[in-house]
């Protein structure tokens, strides 16, 4: 008697500290992991000489090949209002024309309207001042996020309205994207979007002119919202599946028409997921890199293209300079969402999902969605399919050389060879560790984050860094932080291998899971976990009994992008695989490839293909069952 | 200069003497090679190098208990993990010949910088040798280290004297080439014609037509960018990008994007090697889309360097491992599975005869000197890269 009672208050009290002590451990790990080896970094861009000094970031922001004409600017700050005062007299007029134009040509559309519109917009673009590498660079970020809710956004409304065979396993493929190594997708791009590519073939066939898009700001677009736009599609559609019915059928009875109600009642609650999807492809191809480099060439290059320059010159301190500005890009632009988040999520909400309609049956609405099939037909599956026809592909026809390869290399590989077995086996392994550290990470800094005030946003904010830091940097941090090792008390301490990966992983994965729960914890009903706690449970029990089954979509969600991270994540993993057994996928696809062929490397990206692609369904499943 | 540039680096008295006599060693062994070289046509490289008994000197003479243990050699990875890499085979035929030894390779992320950045933080290097290490990346060691992170090895290879003169980058000695390649153009002579020079692709029968890589982050696009400075001097050639540039070029990331777009047929010419049909051939490819052209009847010589540690404590199997890679057998197997040329005479290499077939070798190589490049190499490419992406 008196010995359970004892064992149950040893339990509440191990309850009542299980909370602050996830979050200290989660404090202690992103130490570790995050803010130290990237602060061994970035601590150049404020240091000259062994002395703090602001030089190094002056020394950018001065220089117009970075900034273009923002760097007269910090030069010369008084020059400022003149400067402007110039620009205004010399370019308002080109402005002004071009805007006049585009009333004329929209209104008496002929032939030339395309034309007149893209000279106007022409005009419009060039009357601003460049703003050297980080203007183009932010400017194609802007373009890429446009384009990713355009084409992510309707996928959303597909997934979350209707029902139609295989739609789950469609919502499980969105994430597939996301982890594919770039030179799978400059692979598949380039076959599919190639001169000589199933696009031109096509509209050679209907006799239409062909389209040059690659090597062109157009592709880099395109290959970026490949990537960004299903992660927009899956970020909203999980908030479109928990928008409270309720609320719409109450539109609905008081005389709303149906898309009166979606403006009013829907459309707010997606707003803040909608948002966060923007957020985070901004700053995903903000920071992009191979991939500008391998469709687009040098003439599109981005800061990130000499942020790594910098590194392989071993130029630290203008590569931390260039890191720290593009952080500070990232997490202003996380500051402001989060300000925007607070006012947008508050509320009272309990989640009774809208029921789905059939997808069957022939009016605008299904037409305009057949319409949008066919661009993601174009411009997901096409290249998808190009690179698993690019593997199976030698210069002479059909080949299984690439596979035969890959096997060959399972069964007699030398033991320093990278063996595709063990690849596969070690990215299932750590993405399902990633999976469940990260979880646990996202919901203790979700609480933390949610109270009201500038602290709590910070913490938002700070919860950001690991996708506001350049993985050039976060690389680099790595290998002299941890990899090297320290000395304490005589004896070289270094981190790798195997738990180290899992704990990075991690890392770099938990801000999805505080960006998909976050807004669903904000918008709960304070008053549930209030009553809980009144009536004596434990902080950690109300979390785990009332907060966790009531956002369980938003965990889900985060968690299958967790996995998705662990998977295609490869800066920091091919760092701390070094030397041992525990590569992954991307960094097999990478030690594939030679300076002879692409066979072999686009083997084992298509193995990485499947094998993302199958483990996604299975994760959906069981995500999906939690979700009922 | 041998010996001055090595009475500059080598602080301490102890490595001072042995570079010393390693110089002495190099000197000694290079004139009885020229002996017996112009003795007999019969003299294989090995025998001119047992001759060479000078080296020996320098360090003790390899006992079997030297030759024994593991060897840490660091590399890039595609020589350990591409079809039929070189690595796998030299570990094999090396780890029989001593059945001692063993040989592992590791081939970090970041190449040198990797031991650069241990040796600047005090992290033990925990490598015995490197393979695969070209002239650049000895200029950033020597601009980033006071310390030596390479030892001097040229007078102790009793092969060292085999390699080619042209081919050594190293003025210390550190670096000896074991292959080289050379930079050109590929192109399809069905869709352009042959371009003679440089100034032609300049020209509009060229015009938009070549893919080239960005010198930053490409080793071929940097060989290519270094060619168009040998060709029109420091003052000259960003002029001549310019015309390059108007004339339409596409400038990728590196060699695998070049010529993947290349492949697909995106563009007619790329940047690449001459060794281009070698691995046509190998895979019975028609060879109108291998088409080689030096450019002024020149080539652009890449030779790749191994190296030992300075902090080895397996110096003696290293140069052990070194001197074994610069056996006609290994050049022939190396320069074949790597699709490079051996850093030996040609003629003294164990090559099939189809390579001196598809492997074409330019009129006039050309390449800077180590001297040549130091304290311009960063400015060059980075005044190019400024000039193309502001493009």
């Amino acid at each position: 008697m008196a010995g359970s009672r004892t064992g149950r208050e040893r339990s509440r009290r191990a309850e009542r500290v299980a909370v602050p002590l996830a979050g200290l451990a989660t404090a202690a790990l992103l130490v570790v992991m995050l803010y130290y080896p990237v602060g061994t970094v970035l601590v150049e861009a404020v240091t000259r000489d062994g002395a703090p000094s602001l030089s190094p970031l002056l020394d950018v922001l001065r220089d117009p090949f970075y900034v273009g004409a923002l760097a007269a600017a910090v030069r010369d700050p008084a020059g400022v209002p003149a400067g402007v005062g110039a620009w205004f007299v010399t370019s308002v007029a080109d402005v002004l024309g071009a805007l006049a134009a585009v009333p004329g040509a929209v209104l008496a559309p002929d032939r030339s309207t395309l034309g007149a519109l893209a000279a106007a917009w022409t005009t419009f673009v060039g009357a601003f001042p460049p703003f050297g590498l980080f203007g183009f660079t932010a400017w194609q970020a802007l373009l890429s996020t446009l384009a990713s809710l355009a084409l992510g956004l309707p996928g959303a409304y597909v997934l979350a309205r209707f029902e139609f065979p295989g739609r789950q396993t469609i919502q499980s493929l969105t994430a597939v994207p996301f982890v594919l190594p770039s030179i799978m997708v400059a692979v598949g791009f380039v076959a599919a979007f190639g001169t000589n590519g199933p696009l031109n073939d096509l509209l050679r066939a209907l006799g239409l002119p062909t389209v040059e898009l690659l090597f062109s700001l157009e592709i880099i677009v395109l290959a970026h919202a490949f990537y960004n736009a299903p992660l927009v599609t899956r970020i909203v559609a999980a908030a479109w599946e928990s928008v409270d019915a309720r609320t719409v059928e109450t539109a609905r009875s008081l005389g709303a028409s149906p898309l009166r109600a979606f403006r009013d009642v829907v459309a707010p609650q997606l707003a803040p997921a909608v948002a966060t999807g923007a957020l985070l492809t901004f700053i995903f191809t903000f920071m992009s890199f191979p991939i500008v480099l391998a469709l687009g060439g040098l003439k599109l290059a981005t800061v990130e293209v000499w942020l790594y320059d910098r590194v392989q010159q071993l130029a630290l301190t203008e590569a931390a300079a260039l890191a720290v500005l593009e952080t500070v890009v990232s997490l202003g632009l996380t500051y402001a969402y989060l300000r925007y988040e607070d006012a947008a999520t508050r509320g009272d909400r309990v989640a009774s999902a809208l029921k789905r309609e059939p997808l069957a049956g022939l009016d605008a609405k299904r037409i305009a969605l057949v319409g949008y099939a066919l661009v993601v037909g174009l411009v997901f599956v096409l290249p998808l399919v190009s690179m698993l026809v690019a593997s199976v592909t030698g210069p002479n026809g059909l080949t299984t050389r690439y596979y035969e390869f890959l096997l060959q290399r399972e069964t007699t590989a030398a033991t320093s060879q990278t063996k595709p077995g063990v690849a596969v086996r070690n990215s299932l392994l750590f993405g399902v560790g990633t999976l469940a550290l990260s979880v646990p990470m996202g919901l203790v800094l979700a609480l933390a984050s949610l109270r009201e005030g500038v602290a709590s946003r910070l913490v938002g904010v700070a919860a950001m860094a690991p996708f506001a830091v350049s993985g050039v940097v976060v690389g680099l941090g790595m290998l002299q932080g941890l990899v090297f090792g320290v000395d304490v008390f005589g004896t070289r301490l270094a981190v790798g291998g195997p738990v180290a990966i899992v704990a990075a992983h991690a890392v770099g994965a938990y801000p999805f899971v505080v960006r998909n729960v976050a807004p669903l914890l904000g918008g709960l009903d304070r008053r549930l976990v209030e009553s809980a706690r009144a009536l004596g449970a434990t902080r950690a029990r109300a979390l785990v009994d009332i907060e966790v089954p009531l956002v369980m979509p938003g965990i889900a969600a985060g968690a299958a992008f967790a996995f998705a991270i662990s998977i295609g994540e490869f800066d920091s993993t091919v760092i701390l695989a070094e030397g041992s057994r525990a590569y992954t996928m991307p960094v097999a696809v990478e030690r594939f490839l030679t300076d002879r062929t692409l066979g072999p490397a686009t083997a084992m990206g298509s193995v990485l293909l499947v094998v993302t692609a199958a483990s996604f369904v299975v994760i959906d499943r069981v995500g999906g069952r939690y979700r009922e | 200069m041998d010996s001055k540039d090595a009475e500059r680096t080598d602080g301490n008295g102890d490595r001072s003497r042995r570079a010393y006599l390693a110089t002495v060693g190099s000197v000694g062994a290079a004139a009885l090679a020229g002996c017996t070289g112009d003795a007999g046509d019969g003299s294989t490289p090995t025998e001119t190098a047992t001759d060479g008994t000078v080296t020996e000197t320098a360090t003790a003479t390899p006992t079997e208990a030297s030759l024994s243990g593991t060897l840490t050699v660091a590399t890039y990875p595609s020589w350990v993990e591409s079809d039929g890499a070189a690595g796998p085979w030299l570990k094999e035929q090396f780890e029989a010949e001593y059945p001692d030894a063993t040989v592992e390779y590791v081939t970090p992320d970041s190449a040198v910088n990797y031991f650069i950045r241990r040796k600047q933080q005090d992290a033990p290097i925990d490598a015995d040798a490197y393979v695969g290490l070209n002239v650049d990346q000895l200029l950033r060691v020597d601009s980033e280290l006071d310390e030596p992170l390479f030892a001097q090895v040229g007078g102790e290879l009793s092969n060292g004297d085999a390699v080619r003169d042209g081919l050594r980058f190293d003025p210390q000695e550190r670096a000896v080439p074991y292959d080289t390649g050379y930079i050109s153009l590929v192109f399809d002579e069905s869709a352009v014609d042959r371009p003679g020079t440089f100034d032609d692709l300049t020209t509009e029968p060229w015009a938009d037509s070549l893919i080239v890589q960005n010198a930053q982050s490409s080793a071929t696009g940097r060989a290519f960018l270094l060619w168009t400075v040998k060709q029109f001097g420091a003052d000259g050639y960003l002029d001549y990008w310019r015309d390059l540039d108007s004339n339409g070029i596409t400038v990728l990331g590196n060699w695998d994007d070049a010529y993947n777009a290349y492949s697909e047929g995106e563009k007619p010419m790329v940047v690449s090697y001459s060794t281009d049909q070698v691995y046509a051939n190998r895979y019975d490819q028609d060879m109108t889309r291998h088409q080689v052209a030096f450019l002024n009847d020149q080539g652009y010589a890449n030779p790749e360097g191994m190296a030992v540690f300075a902090d080895s404590e397996k110096r003696a199997l290293a140069t052990e491992f070194m001197d074994f890679m610069l056996t006609a057998e290994a050049q022939g197997e190396i320069a074949v599975r790597n699709v490079q040329f051996p850093a030996i005479p040609a003629e003294q290499a164990n090559l099939p005869e189809e390579f001196a077939r598809y492997a074409k070798i330019p009129d006039e190589p050309v390449t800077f000197t180590y001297e040549e490049l130091k304290g311009n190499l960063d400015g060059w490419i980075e005044d190019w890269a400024r000039e193309i992406a502001q493009g």
